[in-house]
């Protein structure tokens, strides 16, 4: 016979992976099998043994097995807890879940094996993140030991795993081949399984003989623990750590400008408001204006969403920018000699402008305007932007050093002698025309209407009363619509998909729907005629959505014969830009984010919409990175263009339950009846009592919040208090349970693996 | 380090059936019990969780929830629950089974009685664990502590014989009118996976037939009666002198039941099994459930040693202790084995079988071991034994080391 002892921790699986063996042993002959734990209290972590009988006799005795032959250890970290050799045969072996090799146990007198079967389990899926159950790899070392047949190995496993049958079957496959043995010793494991039934079993050990033992004395009346419970330390019988873990929360991650805004929102819940604007100004120095005309790249990811909608955080950033404004640092002293010019006093110039007066270059940016914004400038409407918001966070960015030159189109051949690098930053500024037949010149274009109406007040002929067709889906046909209302026209949007394709921010679009701006969903223009009655006849097809395009958006296709046309008095298009590339030109540049190449010794950089993106929020990111390139490229430092990806909170990782359900504080919107002549801002945002109450709303993903819910469902009392006020994990008695991992209601604690790997 | 050889053992064959019309299985005592109920077409299971006995109401509540098991599963809120509601089915005809252990048969006590002398055909498991101090490991306190409520007790040593002693316990407390508890020892029993021969279902119907009363149908359920009300003393002593025949029954009624279930599945039981007991004799074993495994072991390394398995405790089966002990010689130690304290000098053992051998002249012996779970290994026996033939005392505490 055959006799095995197992030791390992509440959870592993063990009881259950003896039992299976038990199963795969009798299916695979005329065996006798036992198989049984021996629990001590029932806890997850806490050391438990399980035993093994094996042979063709049956089996007479049923106590616990002091002398096994082979002994299996399934958590490495018993070893020097637990005497697991104890009483092991001469002939015997043992098995060890390990990364270690079994040269590294030459201390034992027995054959040792060893299997990573905590590796393999996790590569398997199989348990938790606190406790990996190892089983099933366990089953499969020892089936190679005793040289089982593998295949009915696995079906036994598929046939009773209690959960992921295939997985477990697997992972026992894959242990069978990885099975190692040490060097030397001879072990008599599989004569003992198949020792015919006729041949004598274990022998009983000799008893010696037994003197009368007196009882014990000073037993008390009731077990009673004298001392205190702090005394019984049960950090030993962890298997994994829960660590407070800072994690990327979803609005970080997303917002192209790299802001902090779980740190500012944080920061603005306790009252804070200084250091959290200027926890916004390490990354973005338009909080202003983000706050006011951002997508909010954090909002449509914030996991409140799947909750009550997400945090208004757009409101909060324009709070933060309006409250406090005077503190601007003064120009660092110039600490390199390098000079920068910077060609586009846009978000991107500007922003790659400030962060390198910031490190102590000298920096010059050329404006071939006569004001400076950018696209800021002359994209943006005033009723969603106004002009003395944009000066100041531009004042802010002059002050601090930056030197600015208007009204100068400038071309890098004039910069080569003064400077030492570029960065063009030039926007995107040129509308893109419309492909269709016909008298091309009655049509207007978008972008340069806002831009002639908010430089120089020109309408383009727009009277009070005209009917305007705006063909375009995007903010520029929904701005240049919002501006035509306020000239007194009567714009209409002609879009070929529907509402829910439409890139404009979803909250403009509804109020520019409010406003009175109509909208043809649907339709596409196909032709262009001027009448004898100087009106436009615009010619358009009904369209219908088919399979989606690259951008996962459903694509539009034409609806054969659906042709009809309008008469309008102007056509105004807004499908697109590009940029003007005046700048560059003479140069065989590919326009891309950072370093593009050389004009003779003149290094070129490429940031803002020219590169990449189309908003504010992109652009800001874009001048931060060419920035560091810059810096790298003069400091000989290594830059990457790789993007680093967090580990972000997810959905799935917040524990909705644990919130209140708060409705989302929806920024006030002002509607007047007359809009005619009225540019003055229709989003008022919020009031502070508002703000305070909106930020509390913030989940804190990944971010320790003091909620105390770990202090609570901690069944050892393994977490405290610190002096300041934080929580923290006494690992003297954590046992590794993982249930403050999963009852953190904002993933911020999580399982450490270096501590499995030991 | 070296890469473990590849070579295995020869691939699965076909195995050797011990028993026609049955599957081998590995299961574990509490498994087996609940194969029991299924085979046995329980129509009725209220139930109450608790350690070590928790795995056998889950695995028939699986089995319940999957319809492989045609029985109606209810989750009381208590044992004392539980087993008023067993009662009422089983008024109402149903075939009705559960299980408990320790404190869990402890809260029943009072329903216990009632079940007994309503005489209803109950069966139930019971996984021996104590009470006080706070405990869940094997011991036979519990059970034994009931051996007045009336109840037939059997006791059982391997998962093979809780399967067979529950299907013979619905035979004999149908035939009786006695409900019958089946004993099995915690963890030592209920959770050691070993060879099973599960019987085919057929095999079992032809043996216990199906119940007349079957879960939906209407039968006394539709009958407007009430039971249970006052008993005058003019009546009263008439319920139990009923009793009190019946019980005297048993001991016979418990034999025909094992013979016939001998002869239908091929396996043996008696009310004691008496290994090497003769006029050889010079200490005989007297032990129950599990200990009796590793005693069997022991014993075939003594000649002189005979063993006593109990397996009907209530009523004690006196006649076949007797007819066992017939050739010993006067001098024979008996040496009774307690996993078990009741509160007096000598165990639950000790205090029967003095009883059955009043008047025979063998020196008693008796030795408190593996209370609580303490485990009872071979060379606890051998010192049983040693102790039998040398000591003085007449009672032992062996497990002070």
């Amino acid at each position: 016979m055959l006799e095995i002892r197992g030791h390992a921790r509440g959870g592993q699986g063990m009881v259950t992976a003896f039992e299976i063996m038990a199963k795969i042993l009798s299916a695979f002959g005329d065996f006798r099998v036992q198989a049984f734990p021996a629990f001590g209290v029932e806890r997850t972590g806490a050391p438990i043994q399980a035993f093994l009988r094996a042979g063709r006799k049956e089996i007479l005795n049923r106590s616990n097995i002091y002398q096994p032959n082979l002994v299996v250890v399934f958590d490495e970290g018993l070893l020097g807890q637990v005497q697991v050799m104890d009483g092991l045969q001469p002939g015997g072996a043992v098995l060890i879940n390990t990364d270690r090799s079994p040269a590294d146990f030459s201390e034992y007198a027995f054959p040792v094996y060893t299997i990573p079967a905590t590796r393999i389990s996790l590569l398997h899926g199989l348990g938790s993140r606190s406790l990996p159950i190892v089983n099933a790899a366990m089953i499969g070392a020892l089936a190679r030991i005793l040289h089982l047949d593998p295949q009915a190995m696995q079906e036994i496993i598929r046939e009773y795993a209690p959960a992921k049958p295939a997985e477990n079957a697997a992972s026992a496959f894959q242990a069978f081949g990885m099975a190692a043995r040490s060097e030397g010793g001879k072990e008599t494991l599989r004569q003992l399984l198949w020792a015919s039934p006729s041949s004598n079993g274990t022998e009983i050990p000799a008893f010696a003989a037994w003197e009368e033992k007196a009882p014990p004395e000073g037993v008390p009346d009731i077990p009673a623990w004298f001392k205190p419970l702090s005394v019984n330390k049960t950090g030993n019988w962890r298997v994994m750590t829960p660590v407070y873990a800072d994690r990327t929360p979803p609005c970080n991650a997303r917002c192209p400008a790299g802001t902090d805004v779980r740190g500012f929102v944080k920061l603005a819940t306790q009252h804070k408001f200084q250091e959290a604007y200027e926890t916004i100004l390490a990354h973005n120095p338009f909080p202003g204006v983000c706050g006011r005309v951002c997508p909010h790249f954090c909002e449509q990811h914030c996991n409140r969403n799947a909750l009550d909608g997400s945090v208004n955080i757009g409101a909060i950033e324009r709070f933060l920018a309006d409250q406090t404004r005077d503190n601007t640092p003064a120009p660092v002293p110039i600490a390199f000699a390098p000079r920068i010019a910077v060609i586009g006093a846009g978000p991107a110039g500007l922003t790659a402008a400030l962060r390198l007066r910031q490190k102590g270059y000298a920096v010059k940016v050329f404006e071939a305007l006569p004001q400076a914004g950018g696209m800021m400038r002359t994209g943006i409407p005033r009723f969603r932007l106004p002009d003395d918001v944009l000066d100041q966070e531009i004042q802010r960015i002059l002050d601090q050093g930056v030197e600015l030159e208007l009204n100068r189109k400038v071309r890098l051949s004039e910069l080569a002698t003064s400077y030492s690098a570029v960065i063009t930053a030039i926007g995107s500024h040129v509308g893109m025309e419309l492909g269709i037949q016909g008298n091309a010149e009655a049509v207007k274009e978008g972008i340069g209407f806002l831009s002639q109406f908010k430089l120089k007040g020109q309408t383009a002929g727009v009277r009070k009363g005209d009917a305007v067709a705006v063909v375009g889906g995007g903010n520029t046909a929904i701005d240049v619509s919002r501006t035509l209302l306020r000239l007194g026209a009567i714009p209409t949007i002609y879009y070929r998909r529907t509402l829910q394709e439409m890139p404009a921010i979803a909250q403009e679009v509804e109020e520019a729907r409010t406003e009175g701006v109509h909208l043809e969903l649907l339709t596409a223009p196909v032709g262009v005629r001027e009448t004898p009655e100087r009106k436009i006849a615009l010619t358009l097809i009904r369209m219908e959505l088919g399979e989606p395009d690259a951008s996962g958006r459903r694509k539009p296709a034409p609806i054969a014969g659906s042709e009809y046309v309008i008469e309008v008095d102007h056509l105004i298009t807004a499908i697109g830009q590009r940029p003007d590339a005046y700048a560059l030109s003479g140069s065989e540049f590919t326009i891309r984010q950072g370093l593009v190449g050389k004009d003779g010794e003149l290094p070129v950089f490429c940031a803002g919409d020219m590169a990449w993106g189309g908003t504010v929020a992109e652009a800001i990111g874009s001048g931060n990175k060419a920035a560091e390139e810059v810096h790298a490229y003069f400091q000989e430092m290594p830059y990457s263009h790789e993007e680093h990806l967090p580990n972000v909170v997810l959905p799935k990782d917040i524990n909705l339950n644990y919130y209140l359900p708060v409705a989302r504080h929806a920024s006030i919107v002002r509607h007047p009846k007359e809009l005619y002549g009225d540019f003055t801002e229709v989003n008022q945002g919020l009031k502070s009592g508002a703000i305070l109450s909106e930020t509390a709303r913030c989940l804190h993903c990944g971010d320790c919040f003091s909620c105390g819910n770990c202090f609570n469902y901690c069944p050892d009392a393994a977490i405290h208090v610190d002096e300041e006020g934080r929580l923290r994990i006494d690992y003297d008695y954590c046992k590794g349970c993982g249930i403050c991992v999963n009852e953190c209601p904002c993933s911020a604690i999580q399982v450490d693996i270096a501590e499995l790997v030991r | 380090m070296n890469k473990v050889s590849i070579a295995t053992e020869a691939p699965p064959k076909a195995k050797t059936s011990l028993f026609p019309r049955h599957r081998e299985l590995i299961l574990k005592g509490n498994y087996a019990a609940a194969e029991a109920a299924k085979l046995c077409r329980v129509g009725f299971v209220p139930a109450y969780p608790i350690t070590p006995q928790t795995s056998i109401v889950e695995r028939i509540a699986e089995m319940t929830a999957k319809g492989e098991m045609g029985a109606t599963y209810i989750n009381m809120d208590s044992e004392h629950s539980v087993f008023a509601a067993a009662m009422g089915a089983a008024i109402a005809g149903e075939r009705v089974f559960t299980a408990t252990a320790g404190q869990g048969l402890f809260y029943a006590h009072e329903v216990l009685h009632a079940i007994a002398h309503f005489r209803l055909p109950v069966v139930m498991c019971n996984v021996g664990r104590p009470s006080i101090p706070w405990n869940i490991w094997s011991d036979q306190s519990d059970s034994l502590s009931q051996r007045d409520t009336g109840w037939i007790q059997l006791y059982g040593e391997s998962s093979q014989e809780v399967l067979d002693s529950l299907i013979q316990a619905y035979m004999l407390a149908e035939r009786v009118h006695i409900p019958v508890m089946v004993v099995l020892d915690a963890f030592y029993q209920s959770h050691t996976s070993e060879n099973t021969w599960v019987p085919d279902q057929d095999l079992v119907d032809e043996f216990l037939p199906p119940p007349a009363f079957q879960t939906g149908e209407a039968t006394a359920a539709n009958q407007h009666l009430a039971f249970g009300g006052l008993i005058p003393p003019e009546h009263y002593f008439k319920f139990n002198y009923s009793f009190w025949k019946a019980i005297q029954e048993v001991e016979e009624e418990a034999e025909t039941v094992a013979e016939a279930f001998g002869k239908q599945f091929g396996r043996t039981y008696h009310n004691v099994e008496a290994i090497n007991i003769g006029p050889q004799t010079k200490v005989v074993l007297v032990t129950m459930s599990s200990i009796a495994t590793t005693a069997r072991g022991v014993v075939q390394h003594h000649p002189e040693v005979g063993l006593l398995k109990l397996r009907l405790f209530r009523p004690f089966p006196s006649r076949a202790i007797l007819d066992a002990f017939a050739q010993l010689s006067p001098d024979t130690r008996i040496a009774c084995i307690e996993r078990n304290f009741l509160g007096d000098r000598e165990g639950g053992v000790m205090q029967e079988m003095r009883r059955a051998l009043y008047g025979n002249p063998f020196p008693m012996r008796d030795f408190y071991a593996g209370l609580g779970g303490k485990d009872v290994p071979p060379s606890t026996i051998e010192k049983i034994i040693h102790l039998a033939k040398e000591g003085k005392e007449d009672v032992y505490w062996v497990d002070f080391e």
